[in-house]
């Protein structure tokens, strides 16, 4: 591992220790004894470049993340908005208001008047009607915030129901694989999938939604909003790990070699180069239930200490887990089952860039599927989870499918909501995201 | 002529971007234009729309059971029960979850009093009425005090679940006394014509139900909802005993093979429209068809004559719906897909002109969707309307 110099010396794992943890990247940057870790942070992130922005970027503090689906049946529809969209959002992330729209789709002519009052005579002649109001310029007179906007390619742009629509079949990457069915998924079909997706990332969470509304707006007519869910990271002043909604300690570090465990190489097709896999799963936490289990239960689910962070036994956040520790009787310090353990990379052989943000989603009807069985109104928050490999059959699956077994905290959490997208290289100035893969066909 | 075209002209260069409102001045302004035209020319009017443009909201159609989409809109003759001379009625066709085919409620506005009450609720399935309860644009108040109002109902919102329907005879406090059906009340939907004798009356019914499936049912070739040609006109002959609800005397289908066809946002569309003109001949707005047709001895045919003769189509009708003859001999129709209302001279075979009278700019083309049932004023100087958008009714004077 190669230390960085800015980090305590000491090998850091964390929740999902292999992955890098919840705050994988920006706060990789805010150690601990850092006075404010966001006067660090620029303004605006950068739009162009070998790769999109929002996987390494540090972490804003809210997300807004939907998936479309196309319903062109025309490829240079879909072509033209993705160079639309790709113009919108390096237009908005760096601050600038969205362009004045052309070209939109306008309402019929209403045959004589801009805007008629009733009592006026109609007349059948053409005239333009007013355009609609287009930009919600909800991010009016708020900073750039950060934002940056990720767009992912899922496997219905390349094949929909048995049916090549853009003539890509040939072309879906044999990563963007359709992810397996797991132990306990609670998955609801509205909430699961899309052809395209877009994370948009701010320090304010009406920044984040600007942008997906506004894309949302140019894609009329050509793909339609398929489902979306916010998220927010709560990070403390001092720059100290953020808390999850099951108050442990979530994220510290990146994979010792990040940039080998994000991005996609010469293995993939021209368009994915320096791009990487994006899976995303809501993950809804049982919270009542954990609130009614003692800490201790919590923290040898877990694997750490729930206020400091440390491994069981040990005193540091960021030392080393230990794995093999073993108490007087032969038995593991962090129990066979607990979390931190089926996720460590000496486990599983797997590691992903983890970017998740817990969501909030109120209060609703549930029936929970453990003993004691509990049905009620029961908060339906938990974790956006969300990560990046560059191959998702070696990252997320490989870790999971086994945790999705043993796991002890499976028994507060189920995945209500799944995706895979392939989220292709960046762009330069005049090009648009994924446009090698339009070309080369 | 001048006149209206000079006022036309004004309203053409100025930019209005602010909404419904009219500045008081540049009203004066107009109107001292029309005026001063008028005196130098005497032109008379080309029609009767040019004549009416205010437009004054009377009253929510909503009754405290929470019925929504007014349809029917007829002025009652009498005063009778609960009614007196000159009421609107208005009829609502959705529940209060809006579902359409599951309303049941009849308002009831005082133009006097200024005061709404309502007229009648309906029980949701009352006996013999197939399928229940939803109230159309099918509706009108005899003489004798009788009002006849067509159910067209279903159990969710849409064609899928629809039952027959039937004709409902309330007396004049809101009391059902009898329910028509027949194999040729099917789906009762336009607004209704009559011709109302005191102790007889021929009454005029669009029916357009028949084999109707439900709206995910589509034409394999247009990907829309399958059209049929099955939709009709049922003129009942009725007499009505001193004292007694009317009786079906005869009843003969005297207009049929009208398009008609389920649709998953406003229910059905078939004919909805009926006028009958002082000779006889019967006017029908035919959505499908975007025209105005005239079926001939209306009132004395005894057989079909399929869709009539052609008087109009396509220019300024946009899907007409209720139809209601003009003192000055003309028809006036409302539109469907846009907030106009159009006039048009049958003599002459041929449309005046149309009018905005619902421009809400929440849909698009503006008022596509918010215009339903019609009915003229006593006096012949304006007319009434319903609002869909705003679940109101509204006097065009």
């Amino acid at each position: 591992m190669k230390p960085r110099s800015d980090r305590p010396l000491a090998s850091r794992r964390g929740l999902f220790a292999a992955a890098g943890g919840l705050m994988a990247t920006g706060f990789a940057a805010a150690a601990p004894d850092r006075a404010s870790a966001s006067n660090a942070l620029p303004a605006t992130e950068p739009f162009w470049g070998a790769h999109q922005g929002g996987i390494i970027t540090p972490m804003q503090s809210h997300t807004y993340f939907a998936a479309f689906d196309l319903t062109t049946e025309r490829r240079q529809a879909v072509i033209d908005l993705l160079r639309t969209w790709t113009n919108a959002a390096a237009r908005l992330t760096s601050g600038r208001k969205p362009a004045p729209l052309a070209g939109q789709p306008t309402p019929q002519p209403l045959g004589g008047m801009v805007a008629p009052a009733p009592g006026d005579m109609a007349t059948p002649a053409d005239f333009t009607p007013p355009p609609p109001a287009m930009d919600s310029e909800i991010a009016e007179g708020l900073p750039p915030s950060r934002l940056t906007v990720t767009f992912g390619f899922g496997a219905g742009l390349f094949q929909k129901n048995g049916r090549d629509r853009y003539g890509l079949a040939a072309h879906r990457p044999a990563a963007l694989i359709d992810l397996p069915s797991f132990n306990g998924d609670q998955l609801v079909a509205e909430t699961c999938g899309g052809d395209l997706s877009v994370q948009a990332c701010a320090d304010d969470p009406q920044v984040a939604f600007h942008a997906v509304r506004h894309l949302a707006n140019l894609a009329y007519g050509t793909a339609e909003l398929r489902w979306a869910q916010t998220g927010y990271c709560a990070r403390p002043a001092d720059g100290s790990t953020p808390r999850n909604l099951m108050g442990f300690k979530d994220g510290t570090q990146t994979p010792a070699d990040r940039d080998k465990v994000v991005w996609v190489g010469p293995e993939g097709p021209d368009w994915m180069q320096g791009g990487s896999y994006l899976v995303v799963r809501r993950i809804r936490m049982a919270l009542e239930h954990w609130d009614r289990t003692a800490v201790s239960f919590q923290e040898r689910t877990m694997g750490r200490q729930k206020h400091s962070g440390a491994p069981i036994g040990l005193k540091g956040e960021f030392e080393p887990l230990g794995l093999d520790r073993t108490d007087g009787d032969g038995n593991k310090v962090i129990a066979e089952a607990a979390h931190v353990r089926l996720a460590n990379v000496a486990t599983t052989g797997a590691e992903i860039l983890r970017r998740g943000y817990s969501y909030n989603d109120g209060v609703n009807f549930t029936a929970e599927r453990w003993p004691p069985w509990r049905q009620g109104m029961e908060y339906d928050a938990g974790l956006l989870f969300i990560c990046y490999q560059a191959d998702p059959r070696t990252g997320f699956v490989r870790m999971f499918e086994p945790m999705a077994k043993l796991d002890m905290l499976n028994q507060f959490t189920t995945h209500t909501g799944s995706a895979l997208f392939a989220c292709p290289g960046g762009v330069r100035e005049g090009e648009f995201i994924g446009q090698s893969l339009f070309a080369g066909v | 002529m001048t006149g209206a075209n000079n006022r036309q002209q004004a309203r053409n260069t100025r930019r209005r971007d602010h909404g419904p409102a009219r500045p008081a001045r540049l009203t004066a302004l107009l109107t001292s234009m029309l005026v001063t035209a008028g005196a130098a020319q005497a032109t008379e009017p080309r029609g009767f729309l040019e004549t009416v443009h205010r437009h004054v909201t009377l009253t929510s159609t909503v009754p405290d059971n929470g019925d929504q989409n007014p349809y029917a809109v007829v002025v009652a003759p009498v005063s009778s029960g609960k009614i007196r001379q000159g009421d609107v009625l208005i009829d609502n066709f959705n529940n209060l979850g809006n579902l359409q085919g599951l309303g049941t409620t009849i308002v009831a506005y005082d133009p006097a009093s200024k005061r709404t009450s309502l007229f009648a609720k309906l029980p949701r399935h009352p006996a013999y009425c197939p399928g229940g309860v939803g109230l159309t644009t099918a509706m009108t108040m005899l003489k004798s005090g009788w009002v006849i109002v067509g159910s067209t109902p279903s159990q969710d919102g849409t064609t899928r679940t629809r039952g027959d329907g039937c004709l409902l005879v309330l007396d004049a406090n809101g009391q059902l006394v009898a329910t028509w059906t027949g194999p040729d009340i099917n789906g009762p939907w336009g607004n209704m014509a009559v011709l109302d004798q005191g102790t007889s009356a021929t009454l005029f019914v669009s029916m357009a139900g028949f084999n109707l499936p439900g709206p995910d049912v589509r034409d394999p070739a247009t990907g829309e909802p399958k059209l049929l040609h099955k939709a009709t006109v049922l003129r009942l002959d009725l007499t009505i005993p001193q004292g007694q609800p009317p009786a079906i005397r005869s009843r003969t289908v005297i207009a049929s093979g009208f398009g008609h066809r389920a649709d998953q946002d406003v229910f059905l569309i078939g004919p909805t429209g009926l006028a009958l003109a002082p000779d006889g001949t019967l006017y029908v707005s035919d959505a499908i068809g975007n025209r105005i047709v005239a079926i001939p001895q209306a009132t004395t045919r005894t057989d079909s004559a399929g869709t009539g003769r052609e008087v109009t189509a396509n220019g300024l009708l946009q899907r007409p719906l209720a139809l209601v003859l003009l003192p000055n001999g003309h028809l006036l129709t409302c539109n469907a897909l846009n907030g106009q209302a159009v006039e048009i001279d049958p003599a002459e075979n041929r449309q005046i002109y149309a009018q905005w009278i619902n421009t809400n700019q929440a849909q698009s083309p503006p008022g596509s969707g918010d215009l339903f049932g019609l009915a003229l004023r006593p006096d012949g100087k304006g007319f009434y309307y319903v609002a869909d958008d705003m679940n109101t009714v509204v006097e065009a004077r």
